[in-house]
């Protein structure tokens, strides 16, 4: 900013809105008590037992988020509450964390999810383009939620993708069309490509 | 068969899924005899010593010594942990999803063995969010142990208690750096701390931690059974050991193959991994992971596969993960594919490495778009200076040894792309994606 | 106890430095005048982050550059901070803060007292290389009603979430997202609303988080700082107001670590537009609102005060030494009455703050850094002193101290206790006395936390004036002293969390029933209960209230109505109007802390200067002046025409205030206790008689005083249950921050006399502080009736309901609050709040409670 500065003061007119008794749009949220969020039993107890696995209560902060993934599908405010209220934390602390990480979804996001690796090694051997595949496959549908993602680990099976936390590859751009009609028909996803099946490379 | 170039320890009957149950690991491995032994009759400094003399070295990516560290931890009643790094998140990395797909038993044996060495009483395998499948096997096979007796309270009947906990991380790749890592296992953000304290003196909870690689510790019972001098009958001098290698990119045949370290770099790419694809040739390679600096074909392909000649190469054995760059590859995108990486996987908590891996991704992305003088390659050679050294842990570092490697080798192509890019109605930034694109994550 | 630090020499830039081994480089330069520029690092915030990198340096001896902020020095360790390797690494540094900063300094509220433009001169490349498109935010956001956010401004500095995180522990205020995407936000986007939020303006090295009360109001070269003391609370912060044409526009804290450590609360920090409110009173006023002369108004009070013909009082509430000093000798003095309280109920007589008072039983505020053991008796600090809130939060954090919580209610610190105890209102004299024993080793009620205070080392005790409304409590808190044995205990003692803002100076000045100046001995007076029943009866039929507002803050509201309606000559001296000055026959205006001239006196006997920093508004004199003027119409000439021959005067009267003069007290205030030299003792013969009592002899003491407090304060004992119900809670042993201490053991209060036993607190926000105050308004408190599950359940109540809460012909509206931490058979209600004042239901002692519902949420 050194060249730029100019230290002439600018006279702004002063805004009264800024000053008057403003009134905040919604409460403040501080820790939360159980009475007040309606923690759904199951989660409640998934949570408490979560906790008790670590020295520390707040370790379980991560699979706790987890566990409110899977209930509501996705990382929402109230399920942030809920385990909040469970865990003794602030909302904040946890959506903090939540935010963070690539697999936690603070916004909405479809039942089925996809991540369609697109770093080198799948770069070199089609990755976008398969991305792009699944991508015209799921377009339009609110159930799936089709991404780009970083290097999954599964480099030998370039390209490849994470199918609702499983692994597929190598795939032909053509298959992403496949797996997502064979989601929509509530088939298995490409048999033949499951990682879960394959060999070690050196024995084949 | 495997390859005779194989040497297969760690992948030893990795082929066969009954390894799996703890039933096929003791059948077909000998399983748990080791921890077993070592547990009733050996004290923690007879481990300690054995693993030291081994001379294993973290298979993690630093390659620091695994006895030494373990060797670091004080003695005394506090409370210590182990963690196992199973984050494994730097692109080209995918050896240890194969051994806790194949062989979770094996990791648990040597984490039982390791906190023995430790005298840790609380283990933890934080493992990547997205191996969800190799968690739950992971969990399966945990749950195995402890039936078994081999986890728990009163192990063997030793009055030696260990809890070990598979803790599923959520997708961040900076949770691999080992105290971003105690970060996340706490709870929080995986942001990286101030080092010192070191974690062996003050690490999870603040108390005294061991961190150490899924590979490194699967090494383990296998050294605690057959003896440090065994192991070094394999590897070199200062590389002992097998290594489980990741080979990807432009090869026919990509995957995991356990050699013994030193096997000539050439070797791997082409007798293993079958070389390139039809009617290409190796053009440059990561020889460790994508934050190793770029050697070309040239400079890679007599090497020794081992740490002390990669780094004489001017470059590093890392997670030992190699990624071969064919002549289709432009290298120039690729720099902007890996820098796209680091900057989507920054933490954010230090100045450098937040804005250093975002203004060179924009710069690069100037350079693919043509909209870039060849001043702009000096001022993203020297950005990356302004990095290394400068940052709170090595990312930052990940992404300026490749990527200032890549302008200083490859620097005429930087220049012919620059000259050529631009062309009316194509979007030569469509050729690489990030996740940014795909996820508004930017916004 | 720690080991004398070591003193080490290490050489920075060839310079020889002095040092105390383990601090860190950047510090130890700094004494040797070596600067390093940093923006991350903050003591204040905790342990060291190492994440800007700005203070790179080189050591000898290390290959790679270190972060100076986060480096313990060793001895002989040498250090360079300008060699081209660290000039090149910081001007990277700066040059990387600079990509995404925008240029916008000519618009930015911080511009010209930026740390960023500073250090952007001083150290950085001169030319910015970024020609790319910089990051975007919406901008500018609002973070809360006071404070406003611009995203695109913040370097990631984490200076105002560590805040939030260490030092606050509200937790509300976050980093998201990751990498440069990171941005400052809370839950939800909901707004970051918490006591001490706005200290975040003073942290951000940039212009991201700035105040809406002063933005765009002023220039850094059109102001000036003016340094002073809040006296909104009684922790008496130190604080600097920004002027500019003679207005205050901002207040900032002023760092002093005896008092406040650098921080300041909400209500201290924007409190000051109420200085402006158009309820201010601007000069004096008759009967009904007419505005008079300063001369008419002066002798109409004199007038009406002789004729009340030595039946007349004095009630003082916010005034400075000198005010209460004054008002003191106008009653005793010129109008020949001892009838002077400074007090809104009762409290322990005379013998009994002597013995308080001792030098030895006192602790100060630095104690609380260091104890071993901190006890939080009867009060909730983060309303009743919320700076100390955060002082006991980091003795607890950063020095380990263990906790012990006492009260009635739930409080703010709950969730850091090591022990907590909830007795019943009205039980506070019980239980204090059970835990005297309990300490020594009886096994009573209070043994569960006097566990945690047997041989604990340094104990700090923190308790609340309000425990003084019960007798005996004090004496038996006296008795808890001896007990832990605090007075031969370096850093151990009791500190008084006290209803007024500037109780202690008060006391001291005189302003009691029992003692004159410097707690020494004076015939007997009328404390405020009694004040309050002569007036009704026409035993007294005059009244001087100086600051003090008896239908907002003291209990029993009907009862002072009925009281200043009976009175035949009420004189107020008043910043606001209020229902208290419009029953007055005369009021006087006072002037604002940033007006005044005067001195106070901490809580730990910190005598302070508050420093008039603003002009007076309308035709205001000061306090001192007015109250000498009267004097003199009432034919006492007090000698006093000014502030130096004012506080002359005081500390003449006031014998351990002798000698200490104005330079004395500086711009961080003296402890009186702490002055070098010959230590005088409160009281004519206080200090000797009370030390003189050996611990056995204790307890037929505090019976003695106990005695003299019925006899001097009257208005008789609650109706004590014995074996009362007190519950002893074990808050859970995780970690603090952002947990919260959990009942999970509670013995109820009878139930036979149906309804809730009440219990009530002075809530921070309650007052003219948020209704007078535009900015501040929106926290303006609505009553809120705090009750348990259990009795929410079976009474058919949630949380949102509308209920009338009745005791005895009086009733007030709440709105129901479920609470978890509350016991069974208690409900608390906010004293202060305008409508639904709990005042209105107290009469003295604990009352019960009918809760009638009259409307529900929403099913
Ligand atoms: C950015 C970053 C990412 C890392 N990721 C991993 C990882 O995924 N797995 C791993 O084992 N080590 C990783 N490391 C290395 C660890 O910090 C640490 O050195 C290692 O876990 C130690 O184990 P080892 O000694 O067995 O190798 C990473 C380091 C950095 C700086
Ligand atoms: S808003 Fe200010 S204090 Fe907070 S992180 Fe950004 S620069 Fe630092
Ligand atoms: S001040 Fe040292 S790293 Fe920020």
């Amino acid at each position: 900013m050194s060249p730029d500065f100019d230290p002439t003061p600018v006279r702004l007119p002063v805004d009264p809105s800024l000053t008057e008794g403003r009134v905040p749009g919604r409460a403040e949220e501080e820790i939360p008590e159980l009475h007040e969020v309606a923690c759904p039993p199951e989660l409640q107890e998934r949570i408490e037992t979560l906790m008790g696995r670590y020295p520390d209560r707040r370790s379980a902060s991560i699979p706790a988020l987890w566990a409110v993934q899977e209930r509501y599908g996705w990382c929402t405010p109230e399920g942030i509450r809920q385990a909040a209220a469970v865990m003794r934390v602030t909302p904040a602390y946890l959506e903090s964390v939540a935010s963070f990480y690539d697999l936690l979804h603070t916004k909405r996001v479809g039942s089925h999810r996809i991540e369609v690796c697109t770093n080198i090694s799948c770069w070199m051997r089609g990755g976008d383009e398969l991305l792009d595949a699944f991508k015209a496959a799921a377009e339009g549908d609110e159930d799936f939620f089709v991404t780009g993602f970083e290097c999954l680990g599964a480099c030998d099976i370039a390209p490849m993708a994470s199918i609702d936390q499983r692994y597929y590859g190598p795939l032909e751009a053509a298959e992403g069309g496949v797996a997502i009609e064979q989601l929509r028909g509530g088939a298995e996803v490409l048999p033949e490509k499951a990682l879960a099946k394959r060999g070690l490379a050196g024995d084949s | 068969m495997p390859h005779t170039l194989e040497k297969r320890v760690l992948l030893d009957h990795a082929e066969d899924p009954a390894l799996r149950t703890l039933e096929g690991y003791r059948r077909l491995a000998g399983g748990y005899a080791t921890q077993e032994r070592a547990y009733k009759e050996m004290e923690q400094d007879e481990v300690l010593k054995e693993l030291e003399d081994s001379g294993l070295r973290g298979r993690g990516g630093a390659g620091f010594a695994m006895g030494k560290k373990a060797s670091f931890l004080p003695r005394g009643d506090m409370a210590k942990y182990l963690c196992c790094n199973a984050d494994e998140s730097e692109p080209g990395a995918f050896k240890d999803r194969e051994l806790m797909q194949r062989n979770p038993h094996q990791l648990i044996e040597g984490i039982a063995i390791a906190a023995l060495a430790a005298d840790a009483g609380h283990a933890f395998i934080f493992i990547r969010g997205e191996y969800a499948e190799q968690a739950d096997i992971l969990d399966a096979a945990v749950a195995e142990a402890y039936e078994a007796g081999y986890l728990g309270t009163d192990i063997l009947g030793c009055h030696r208690d260990l809890e070990l906990v598979v803790h599923r991380g959520a997708g961040a790749y900076i949770c691999g750096e080992e105290t971003a890592l105690l970060d996340a296992l706490e709870g929080k953000r995986g942001n990286p701390r101030l080092k010192p304290p070191f974690p062996a003196v003050q690490g999870l909870y603040g108390g005294p931690t061991l961190i150490n690689n899924v590979e490194t510790l699967s090494n383990v019972p296998h050294i605690v059974r057959h003896g440090a001098e065994w192991f070094r009958g394999f590897g070199t001098e200062q590389s002992p050991g097998t290594k489980v290698v990741s080979i990807s990119g432009g090869v026919q045949r990509p995957g995991n193959y356990e050699v013994e370290l030193g096997i000539p770099t050439r070797e791997l790419i082409y007798d293993l991994a079958g070389g390139p694809l039809p009617g290409r040739e190796v053009k440059a390679i990561y020889p460790g992971g994508s934050s190793s600096p770029v050697l070309t074909a040239a400079e890679a392909m007599d090497l020794p596969y081992s740490f002390e000649a990669m780094a004489e190469a001017g470059s590093m054995l890392g997670s030992g993960s190699v990624i071969v760059a064919d002549d289709s590859v432009s290298i120039p995108h690729m720099a902007l594919r890996t820098a796209r990486f680091y900057h989507h996987e920054s933490c954010g908590k230090c100045t450098p490495c937040r804005e250093g891996t975002n203004w060179t991704v924009k710069m690069l992305e100037r350079v693919v778009r043509g909209e870039a003088t060849p001043m702009d390659l000096d001022i993203i050679s020297s950005v990356q200076q302004n990095i290394m050294g400068h940052c709170l842990c090595v990312l930052g570092d990940s992404m300026a040894m490749p990527v200032s490697a890549m302008v200083r080798k490859f620097r005429p192509e930087f220049e012919a792309v620059i000259e050529s890019a631009g062309v009316p109605g194509d979007d030569p930034l469509a050729v690489v994606r990030g996740m940014e694109q795909t996820l508004g994550a930017s916004a | 106890m720690s080991p004398e630090p070591r003193q080490v020499t290490i050489t920075v830039d060839g310079r020889e430095i002095a040092a105390v081994e383990g601090e860190m480089l950047h510090d130890a330069a700094r004494k040797g005048d070596v600067e390093i520029p940093v923006f991350c690092y903050e003591p204040k915030l905790g342990d060291p982050v190492g994440a800007c990198r700005m203070c790179l340096v080189e050591i000898e001896g290390i290959p790679k550059l270190q972060t100076s902020c986060s480096t313990p020095v060793r001895d002989g360790m040498v250090v360079h901070t300008r060699t081209e390797q660290v000039k090149h690494a910081q001007s990277a540094v700066v040059e990387f803060l600079l990509v995404n900063h925008p240029l916008d300094c000519p618009v930015c509220d911080k511009g010209g007292e930026c740390p960023l433009q500073d250090i952007s001169y001083g150290w950085g490349p001169g030319k910015s290389r970024v020609i790319d498109e910089k990051r975007h935010f919406p901008k500018p956001a609002e973070l809360s009603p006071l404070v406003a956010i611009d995203r695109e401004r913040c370097i990631l500095c984490y200076r105002c979430v560590r805040f939030s995180q260490e030092v606050s522990e509200d937790a509300q205020l976050q980093l998201l997202e990751r990498g440069d995407r990171t941005f400052v936000g809370t839950f939800d986007e909901r707004p970051y609303v918490a006591p001490f939020h706005g200290n975040i303006t003073d942290l951000c090295p940039v212009g991201a988080l700035t105040n809406y009360t002063y933005r765009f109001r002023a220039r850094p070269w059109d102001i000036e700082n003016a340094g002073s003391v809040c006296t909104l609370c009684p922790s008496q912060c130190n604080v600097s107001f920004t002027v500019r044409d003679e207005q205050v526009k901002r207040v900032v804290a002023r760092d002093n670590s005896e008092v406040d450590d650098g921080w300041l609360c909400d209500r201290g920090r924007y409190g000051f537009e109420m200085f402006a409110d158009a309820k201010r009173i601007g000069g004096p006023r008759l009967k009904g609102g007419a505005e008079a002369d300063w001369e008419r108004a002066i002798a109409a009070a004199a007038e009406g005060l002789l004729r009340a013909n030595g039946k007349v009082a004095a009630i003082v509430g916010d005034a400075s030494n000198e005010e209460g000093f004054l008002v003191q000798r106008l009653l005793r003095e010129a109008l020949d009455s001892p009838h002077v309280d400074s007090r809104p109920s009762r409290g322990p007589g005379a013998a009994t703050l002597r013995r308080l008072a001792e030098p030895a039983v006192s602790a100060k505020v630095r104690d609380i850094d260091g104890a071993d053991v901190i006890l939080v008796l009867g009060t909730d600090p983060l309303h009743s002193s919320p700076i100390l809130d955060l002082r006991i939060r980091k003795a607890i954090r950063r020095n380990g101290a263990k906790l012990v919580v006492a009260t009635e209610r739930p409080t703010a610190l709950d969730g850091g206790a090591e022990a907590i105890a909830r007795f019943a209102p009205g039980q506070a004299a019980h239980f204090v006395s059970e835990l005297a024993g309990a300490i020594r080793g009886a096994d009573n009620v209070a043994t569960p936390v006097a566990e945690t205070l047997r041989d604990a080392g340094s104990v700090v005790v923190l308790w609340g004036e309000r425990i003084g409304r019960e007798a005996g409590a004090v004496e038996a808190l006296l008795d808890v002293a001896a007990a832990a044995n605090v007075a031969a205990t370096e850093g151990s003692g009791l500190l008084e969390i006290p209803d007024t803002t500037n109780a202690r100076g008060l006391r001291e000045a005189g302003c009691l029933p029992d003692a004159g100046p410097g707690l020494g001995e004076t015939a007997a007076g009328m404390a405020t209960e009694e004040i309050r029943a002569g007036l009704i009866s026409g035993e007294l039929s005059g009244l001087v209230l100086f600051g003090a507002d008896p239908l907002r803050d003291f209990p029993d509201t009907p009862a002072w109505e009925e009281a200043l309606t009976a009175a035949d000559f009420v004189v107020a001296f008043s910043m606001h109007e209020n229902a208290t000055t419009a029953k007055a026959d005369v009021v006087f205006p006072l002037e604002t802390h940033a007006e005044k001239d005067g001195t106070v006196t901490h809580p730990d006997g910190r005598l302070q200067r508050v420093r008039p920093a603003a002009s007076r508004p309308g035709d205001i004199r000061p306090g001192f002046l007015v109250l000498s003027e009267l004097a003199a119409q009432l034919g006492l000439q007090t000698g006093v025409d000014s502030q130096p021959t004012a506080f002359a005067a005081l500390t003449a009267a006031v014998p351990f205030y002798g000698g200490i003069a104005d330079s004395d007290i500086g711009g961080r205030g003296i402890r009186w206790q702490d002055r070098t030299g010959e230590t005088p003792q409160p009281g004519p013969q206080g200090a000797t008689q009370a030390s003189e009592q050996g611990p056995t002899e204790t307890g037929a003491t505090s019976k003695g005083h106990a005695h003299e407090q019925v006899e001097t304060v009257g208005s008789g004992s609650p109706d004590t249950q014995p074996d009362a119900p007190i519950s002893m809670v074990q808050p859970d042993a995780t970690p603090r921050g952002v947990a919260s201490g959990e009942p999970d053991a509670t013995v109820p209060p009878p139930q036979d006399a149906g309804g809730l036993l009440l219990g009530t607190y002075r809530d921070l926000w309650a007052g003219p502080v948020t209704e007078l105050n535009a900015p501040l308004r929106f926290l303006t408190p609505q009553q809120r009736l705090e009750i348990s599950p259990a009795d929410a359940e079976r009474l058919g109540l949630r949380s949102g309901d509308k209920v009338r809460v009745g005791q005895n012909g009086s009733a007030i509206e709440a709105t129901v609050q479920v609470k978890e931490r509350v016991s069974e058979g208690v409900c608390f209600l906010a004293e202060g709040v305008a409508p639904g004042n709990a005042n209105a239901l107290l009469n003295g002692g604990p009352v019960r409670v009918s809760v009638e519902k009259l409307s529900g949420v929403g099913a």
